[in-house]
């Protein structure tokens, strides 16, 4: 390494900025918009200090909800309970972002040989990857001032304002790191994707474990920092160091692992592929489900395992709140076997959304193939244009069925192993894992219809879901009227175990399903592919 | 429907927004020919070949490929053409091999009854190599080695050898040959003009969406000037006076000239009465057809 071997970082930092303008901008204006809303909406929604704390000690006792955001440290902590849902769970939105951006700049450009064509002028062997790392840590310092800003404007004090907006400038870091290290590992864009994804999952994964029983578990991932930072009650501002170290560490070891490869190549070397393909393999259907098999495999074993870590979880709650003057709380409410099925189906619902994202992630795909010319091919080989259609689809809906049940049947046998009974764990959750289903096939088919308007339009499909996301989340606490709370499908899925069956709300989002993939087949058959 | 006719294409209009990028585009192919479609960048050729593909849906005008509509019976026309793109782009995961019997079989022929093998060892290529790994060329002749393996009526190759080496180009205009002596017809879409030359019987040129020529390479040279050159040892005639000549240069005894077709006689005539130590004379390559062709109306001749 010299410092030729940078050459020419400069110019691809600003190429790198000059590239995300937009999608940086909106996700940023998302995240601290969001921030803000939460920050200024808590203050008028609990108007003496009393009621925040009882509301604070409820979020505690709710294992679900300690799960899904993590717990309030301080119940009298004004700024801690306003940012109960930003401190974790879109702490991972914002890990998402770094993520997206560090994979376009690093593999995906190398993928499509823009690296190489930037790598025969007068830049450095190393700038592409320092530049896509230097580019994405100044914006996730900007990320951080304009969080830390909006939550003062949002009535929230100054200190603990910094300390947060450092956290997720933090966190973001470490996305960027974990994102560095993914994009060395494979040839396949798609791969590094989901090796980065998976990471993120599993140190999501540890932090739920970790705040629902060990807590010395959370403070092994950077997801748990957040909480433990104590932001707005008596911060511990060397935390904040954490997340510099470990980034550092991650960007190190990005680097090293980037002057050991090849340009194009992964860390393994790629194995040759088959002389003659398998018998089966001879139609748009066939290529679909070999093209995605890779995918399916990774998603289906991260789903078995996060579904068997989740379904263990559940069973040891109620002896954790025993204790606590929260279990005759819950009791109250129906006692403790509902605690474990509350947060099973609070699991379900974030998992449903997570599944989306697969069934998001093919149409994206179908969206690429059309652009590079694969689909042509497809096209003019004898393969129809239902055929192709088809083929998108069922690979789409039936994955994320299959995802759903391997889902299912994980949280059970993991419920059931870890306590809960097996026989009963079936029953419930099973069918409340499959019940998610309708919902998500709503967001998948809008990304459907997106890509049968226009090829490249599947982005729409993501803009879908995040917004049906951000309507279940913040909806009630910005006190927005329920017919837009229920735009999103994700609101008329019963809470399953806990809820019964709703063979309307089922019913009427798999009619709506079926009718946009109708609109989107109308659209597909009549347009041109380019 | 005239059966000596593949592909018959009148007036073919083709708006992208307010650019007309096909604008009353005609074009016939004949059964059994190799048929050169040449035209510069940007002039439609692959916007012709993809409504042709029925990949994309015409303003206006009439196509019909094998006498059948390209967008209506899109699979019954596939299944009876191949296609070769310009720029290839292959599965990322899947090995050439792999790539070259799914193409196969979905056009409803079987791998193992094909040329495939034979293919593979001509044009030199590793099928066990995955899609990414391949160079530009190399998916060039997956590609190829899909569309030639198995006999089909009809082949159309947008700018098939741009990323070929020399040797694998004779390979390539060898196969051409063979298919076109099985019966097949070919359109070739292409910027290389000597390889239009060598394998075209007929040649359609595009500009700006539309055809600008068209017709069988003898007839279109038959048309066109031919370029004359000479010293002659007497006086040199003044040749302005006679119709039908361009380019005229005069450099003391020597002469070069471009020439109508139907003043060939009397420049020749008028030269050799003033005694001629040498004379060349050429027909129109290709090349000159095509300027010829792109120079926009009105231009002034500099070539």
């Amino acid at each position: 390494m010299s410092s030729q071997s940078f050459a020419g970082t400069a110019i691809l930092v600003r190429q790198v900025w000059r590239r995300d303008r937009v999608l940086a901008s909106v996700w940023t204006f998302l995240l601290v918009a969001v921030s803000y809303a939460s920050a200024s909406a808590t203050a008028s929604l609990y108007s003496t200090e009393a009621a925040r704390v009882t509301a604070a000690r409820a979020i505690n006792a709710s294992p679900a909800i300690v799960a899904l955001y993590g717990p309030i440290l301080d119940v009298h902590s004004l700024g801690e309970f306003a940012m109960t849902k930003m401190t974790v769970l879109y702490a991972v939105f914002v890990a998402v972002m770094f993520i997206v951006l560090v994979r376009r700049h690093t593999r995906v450009e190398e993928e499509s040989g823009q690296t190489e064509l930037v790598g025969g002028t007068a830049v450095g062997r190393d700038a592409p990857l320092a530049a896509a790392v230097l580019a994405t840590s100044v914006i996730a310092v900007g990320l951080g001032i304009l969080t830390a800003v909006a939550n003062v404007a949002g009535g929230l004090p100054l200190t603990g304002s910094l300390a947060f907006g450092g956290s997720w400038t933090g966190l973001g870091l470490v996305a960027i790191g974990v994102a560095a290290v993914a994009c060395q590992f494979s040839a396949s864009a798609r791969t590094c994707a989901s090796l980065a994804a998976g990471a993120i999952g599993v140190l999501y994964v540890m932090r739920a474990v970790g705040d629902t029983s060990q807590e010395w578990v959370s403070w092994l991932t950077p997801l748990g920092w957040g909480t433990r930072l104590r932001a707005y009650s008596g911060t511990r501002w060397w935390v904040l160091g954490l997340y510099v170290v470990l980034a550092l560490v991650l960007f190190g070891v990005a680097q090293l692992l980037r002057a050991h490869r090849d340009l194009g190549a992964g860390l393994v070397a790629a194995r040759p592929g088959r002389t003659h393909a398998e018998s089966w393999f001879g139609n748009a259907q066939a290529l679909a489900w070999k093209v995605h098999a890779s995918t399916l495999l990774i998603w289906s074993v991260a789903s078995a395992v996060l579904g068997a870590v989740f379904g263990a979880i559940a069973p040891n709650l109620g002896d954790l709140l025993k204790s606590s003057q929260a279990l005759a709380m819950m009791q109250r409410l129906g006692g403790t076997g509902v605690i474990s099925k509350t947060l099973i189906a609070a699991e379900l619902s974030i998992i449903a959304v997570v599944v989306t994202c697969f069934a998001l992630s093919v149409v994206a795909h179908a969206g690429a193939d059309e652009a590079a010319g694969r689909t042509g091919h497809v096209l003019c080989s004898g393969s129809s244009r239902w055929q192709t259609f088809a083929a998108l689809v069922t690979v789409a809906f039936v994955g994320s069925v299959w995802l759903m049940t391997v889902i299912g049947i994980f949280v059970s046998l993991g419920y059931g192993i870890a306590g809960g009974g097996l026989g009963s764990a079936f029953a419930d959750v099973v069918p409340a894992a499959v019940d998610q289903v309708p919902a998500i096939f709503v967001v998948a088919a809008i990304g459907v219809l997106f890509f049968a308007i226009r090829g490249h339009w599947t982005v729409g499909g993501w803009a879908a879901l995040v917004a049906f996301l951000t309507l279940g989340q913040l909806g009630e606490l910005l006190q927005l009227p329920t017919w837009v709370i229920d735009l999103s499908p994700f609101a008329h899925v019963p809470a399953m175990p806990v809820s019964d069956f709703a063979p309307l709300s089922t019913a009427v989002l798999l009619v709506v399903a079926t009718g946009i993939l109708a609109l989107a087949w109308a659209s597909y058959r009549s347009r041109d592919v380019v | 429907m005239d059966p000596s006719v593949v592909i018959s294409v009148e007036g073919l209009v083709k708006k992208f927004g307010n650019f007309r990028a096909l604008d009353g585009l005609d074009l016939q192919v004949r059964r059994g020919e190799v048929h050169g479609f040449l035209g510069p960048n940007g002039a439609g050729k692959s916007t012709t070949i993809r409504a042709l593909l029925g990949l994309l849906r015409t303003d206006a005008g009439t196509a019909e490929v094998f006498g059948l509509d390209p967008w209506r019976d899109a699979v019954a026309i596939h299944r009876r053409l191949a296609y070769v793109p310009g720029d290839v782009a292959l599965w990322p995961n899947l090995s050439g091999g792999e790539t070259i019997d799914l193409l196969i079989r979905m056009r409803g022929a079987t791998p193992s009854g094909s040329r495939r093998e034979e293919l593979l060892e001509r044009f030199e290529l590793d099928p066990t190599k995955k899609g990414r790994a391949y160079s530009k060329g190399n998916r060039q002749k997956v590609a190829l080695v899909a569309a030639l393996a198995s006999d089909c009526e009809l082949l159309i190759l947008d700018e098939p050898t741009s990323g070929l080496d020399p040797l694998m180009e004779q390979v390539f205009n060898e196969c051409v040959a063979e298919h076109t002596a099985r019966g097949s017809t070919v359109l070739l879409s292409s910027h290389i003009l000597s390889e239009v030359e060598r394998l075209a019987q007929r040649v359609t040129i595009i500009r700006d969406g539309r055809a600008v020529e068209s017709g069988a390479l003898e007839e279109l040279r038959h048309l066109h000037r031919c370029k004359v050159r000479a010293v002659v040892t007497g006086t040199m005639p003044d040749l302005s006076g006679l119709g039908g000549i361009h380019d005229l240069t005069v450099n003391g005894a020597e002469v070069a000239l471009s020439v109508d077709p139907h003043s060939l006689s009397p420049v020749l005539a008028a030269l050799a009465a003033a005694g001629l130590a040498a004379l060349t004379s050429a027909p129109p390559s290709l090349e000159e057809l095509f300027l010829d062709a792109y120079r926009t109306p009105g231009e002034d001749i500099v070539a």
